[in-house]
């Protein structure tokens, strides 16, 4: 095993350590329903930073998805209480991610202000909106939700959970954009080297404000599991959402590739933080202590892979 | 560093006027003697002069004296004693300084701040050490009235012009007990009553006792200010001038060596009639009423030193820097530049800085090549990975680009294999005509050969190739015409089959009017 190779699988690799561990010292830790409980935990965080390696891939950044989650849920649920009309309801929320994802495309791209500022501000505006609707009290259904609605978050098919299934499917989804197309391939070109992408002719502001766009997207496909899992609209669902998503979408540059976020990457990184929360948790470690390790771990993973990546180059 | 103190006034080396002396000095950069055996010599309170084209090794020279590298081979001697920098910090110590080309600067410093930044002075107080402003105001005022300037001290850096930072700089220096400052390249954004100002002030300098060493492009100048001259070619030392016994045309010959022929033209066959494209009147920010015309299969040189414009007249054109008047013939129809209309018309530009401006250092050598034509390569948005492998593997052939597979990553490459993966980017998508700005920089000599040979045989296929280099010889040996920019315009056009064509070439560059 050289450097390189450990540079670039040493995150994997632990996650696969970590894994055995908990399944020899933690009893029901490894069985089919544990493992899929996990997978549902872990499938709203792997879709949001799905979409978050595009725009970070893009050498951009959002702070504002943690926000955007708790509106996307509120903004559903008082359509869906008003109309009665679930179709309206989901349609209109939905197309609240790619809102929020294109202002601060147009934001960072166009107007040129760093993404930092501009995602924070426009999560700042996202938070005041989403308290300024109910107050800042969770909103319940009515009795006539629709059944399929409630199987989207809580539903199974066979054995699988049906949000693991959406997981999947996006995570290939994303996989084939990060490595076959055209856009993905731009994406992080222009993350990469951004003159030098304009230099090739790149459109460079189109395809960030897309990444925002998609990003956005990503969200609303979370939010929307997330508030059927729950059952009700939380203002404050998906806070946590931000750190975790970006923990994850680091972790994934130490995976699979030349530094840059893969899909992959993402998957096992989720999983890994996703694991950590439920293995600690049913090992009684209480849970200030689950995220000091959440935040060693990164931190180990990361470094370990700059140190050795650097080493492990050399000139021909 | 080795010096002390003692030995200063042991007169154990030749001159005892002279401060600073070299012996042997070589450097080495991956094999490459970028410098060979420099004998040189600065006397006290002496403006010497130090001239040479690009690539004649003067910046790695200064470099050397101020610290930034050590030399491989040769030793230096300061007040007679041998010395040798390990870093900036040491060389400055030693009294060393170098006013830079580019100065940076904290914007909302304001001059006082400025000029003792990383060395303030301080007091005690109650055992807390606080920066003496007051005494830092008054060293500073006393520096830059000596100069015999006025500049108010409490000023923000960011109100200053370029000369007035130069101006910091210098005191900076000054308030440090510099003996010996470097300026590299001091006049190149300065205008005319600035560049008089500047001189006055090596005036005073000099008459401090400074030594003065004074790196220039401008031959004028040089002839102005300087008390000697050296001049560097391809990393030797042709010799030092006294200035009273040198002309102009003495010191551009031995800058440029032995005339240069052009030996390409009988390669081909005589260049058609037919026009690429035809610049007409074309204005920028920077360029001044640009007109020429490039023939189908014709290389067309710029030549200009840096800072002419040649890469701003690049940019115009690839639609990197807005035009503001003028129009633009391509192809018998009219062309609006912008990247994207550039590459669909079949304009390719290799920039000059391939790392920061050509290449996505992460990516592999294949996605480098497909990086600007990726659409040729796929189908509704999907890459097909064979034909992108296939075409890398070309390439890779044609050009021989030294690599270990077509995924391996391209900054693992060497500058000169770089380069080719870039021409190949924009060969992979057969354009009509290629600007190529300082293509040669920074590679070696088989790669040179190998991209002059590409250069030809794409001529010959019937492309024009518009050549920006601030090297001469490649020039001369390469182009069928070249045209000269200096200031953002273009000042003259030679053929390169001339007599004596690179010293009027050299002239028309320099702006030495006294040639001729």
């Amino acid at each position: 095993m050289n450097r390189e190779f450990l540079a670039r699988y040493a995150t994997a690799l632990s996650t696969l350590i970590i894994f055995v561990i908990f399944s020899i010292v933690i009893n029901n830790f490894f069985n089919a329903t544990n493992i899929f409980m996990l997978l549902r935990q872990m499938s709203m965080l792997t879709i949001i930073a799905l979409g978050f390696i595009l725009v970070m891939g893009s050498g951009g950044f959002d702070m504002s998805i943690g926000n955007s989650v708790g509106l996307i849920s509120m903004i559903f649920a008082l359509i869906f209480n008003h109309t009665g009309n679930i179709w309206f309801a989901l349609v209109i929320s939905m197309a609240c991610g790619p809102i929020v994802g294109f202002i601060n495309g147009v934001l960072t791209a166009y107007v040129g202000l760093p993404d930092f500022i501009a995602t924070f501000s426009v999560g700042s505006m996202v938070y005041g909106l989403k308290m300024m609707l109910t107050k800042g009290n969770p909103i319940f259904f009515p009795n006539n939700m629709p059944a399929f609605f409630n199987f989207i978050g809580q539903g199974y098919v066979g054995p699988v959970p049906f949000p693991v299934i959406v997981m999947l499917i996006v995570l290939l989804l994303f996989i084939f954009i990060t490595r076959k197309t055209v856009f993905g391939r731009r994406l992080y070109a222009i993350g990469g080297n951004i003159v030098a992408s304009i230099y090739a002719g790149i459109d460079v502001k189109k395809y960030k404000v897309l990444a925002y766009l998609v990003l956005g997207f990503c969200v609303s496909i979370a939010a929307i599991l997330l508030t059927s899992r729950l059952g009700s609209a939380q203002p404050l669902a998906g806070e946590d959402y931000l750190l975790d998503v970006i923990a994850v979408c680091f972790l994934s540059t130490t995976m699979f590739g030349n530094g840059e976020p893969t899909a992959l990457g993402v998957f096992v990184g989720a999983f890994l933080i996703s694991m950590l929360n439920n293995g600690l948790t049913m090992l009684n470690v209480q849970y200030y202590f689950q995220y000091i390790t959440k935040g060693l771990v990164v931190v180990v993973a990361i470094s370990l892979s700059i140190l050795l990546g650097q080493k492990g180059k050399e000139k021909i | 560093m080795v010096k002390s103190e003692e030995m200063i006034g042991n007169k154990n080396i030749e001159s005892n006027e002279s401060i600073l002396i070299t012996k042997g000095i070589s450097k080495e950069f991956n094999g490459i003697y970028v410098l060979k055996d420099i004998n040189f010599e600065i006397k006290k309170g002496e403006v010497h002069a130090l001239v040479g084209e690009n690539g004649a090794g003067k910046s790695t020279f200064i470099k050397i004296l101020s610290g930034v590298h050590l030399p491989t081979k040769g030793v230096m001697y300061l007040n007679g004693s041998p010395v040798s920098f390990k870093n900036v910090k040491q060389s400055e110590e030693a009294g060393i300084r170098t006013v830079q080309q580019e100065i940076n600067i904290v914007p909302f410093y304001n001059v006082y701040q400025s000029i003792f930044i990383g060395s303030e002075e301080v007091k005690k107080k109650l055992g807390i050490r606080y920066t003496d402003d007051r005494k830092m105001r008054e060293m500073a005022k006393s520096v830059i009235e000596e100069l015999g300037i006025d500049i108010n001290v409490d000023a923000p850096s960011y109100s200053l012009s370029v000369l007035e930072k130069k101006i910091v700089e210098i005191s900076r220096a000054l308030v440090h007990q510099a003996k010996i400052l470097i300026f590299d390249e001091p006049t190149t954004s300065l205008g005319a009553k600035e560049r008089d100002k500047l001189f006055e002030i090596i005036k005073v300098l000099k008459g401090k006792g400074i030594s003065i060493l004074f790196v220039s492009h401008d031959i004028d100048e040089v002839m102005r200010i300087s008390d000697r001259i050296t001049v560097f070619r391809d990393g030797n030392k042709i010799g030092t001038f006294e200035k009273s016994n040198v002309t102009v045309k003495e010191i551009v010959s031995s800058m440029i060596g032995h005339e240069l022929k052009n030996n390409n033209n009988q390669k081909r066959s005589p260049i058609s009639n037919e026009i690429m494209i035809d610049v007409r009147n074309l204005s920028t920010e920077k360029l001044k009423n640009i007109s020429f015309k490039i023939y189908k299969g014709e290389i067309l040189g710029i030549a200009g030193v840096v800072g002419a414009g040649k890469t701003e007249l690049a940019k115009a054109i690839y639609g990197l820097d807005k035009m503001k008047s003028g129009k633009i013939i391509f192809r018998n129809s009219e062309y609006i530049p912008s990247p994207q209309m550039a590459i669909d018309s079949g304009i390719a530009f290799v920039p000059e800085e391939r790392r920061t401006q050509g290449l996505i250092l992460n990516f592999p050598v294949s996605e480098n090549i497909t990086l600007a034509y990726l659409k040729r390569f796929s189908r509704l948005g999907i890459i097909n990975n064979e034909s992108e492998i296939n075409i890398t593997r070309h390439y890779i052939n044609r050009l021989s680009i030294k690599t270990r597979d077509p995924r391996q990553p391209v900054n693992l490459l060497s500058g000169g294999n770089q380069q080719k993966v870039l021409i190949a980017r924009w060969l992979s998508g057969n354009f009509y005509l290629g600007i190529f700005d300082e293509p040669t920089k920074g590679i070696d000599i088989k790669a040179k050969e190998d991209i002059y040979n590409l250069f030809v045989e794409l001529a010959k296929q019937g492309r024009s190739i518009l050549f920006l280099s601030s090297y001469l010889p490649e020039l001369i040996n390469l182009c069928d015409r070249i045209l000269v920019m200096r200031n953002g315009e273009i000042v003259g056009e030679f053929r390169s089959e001339e007599e004596n064509v690179a010293s009027k070439i050299m002239s028309a560059m320099l702006g030495g009017g006294t040639l001729r």
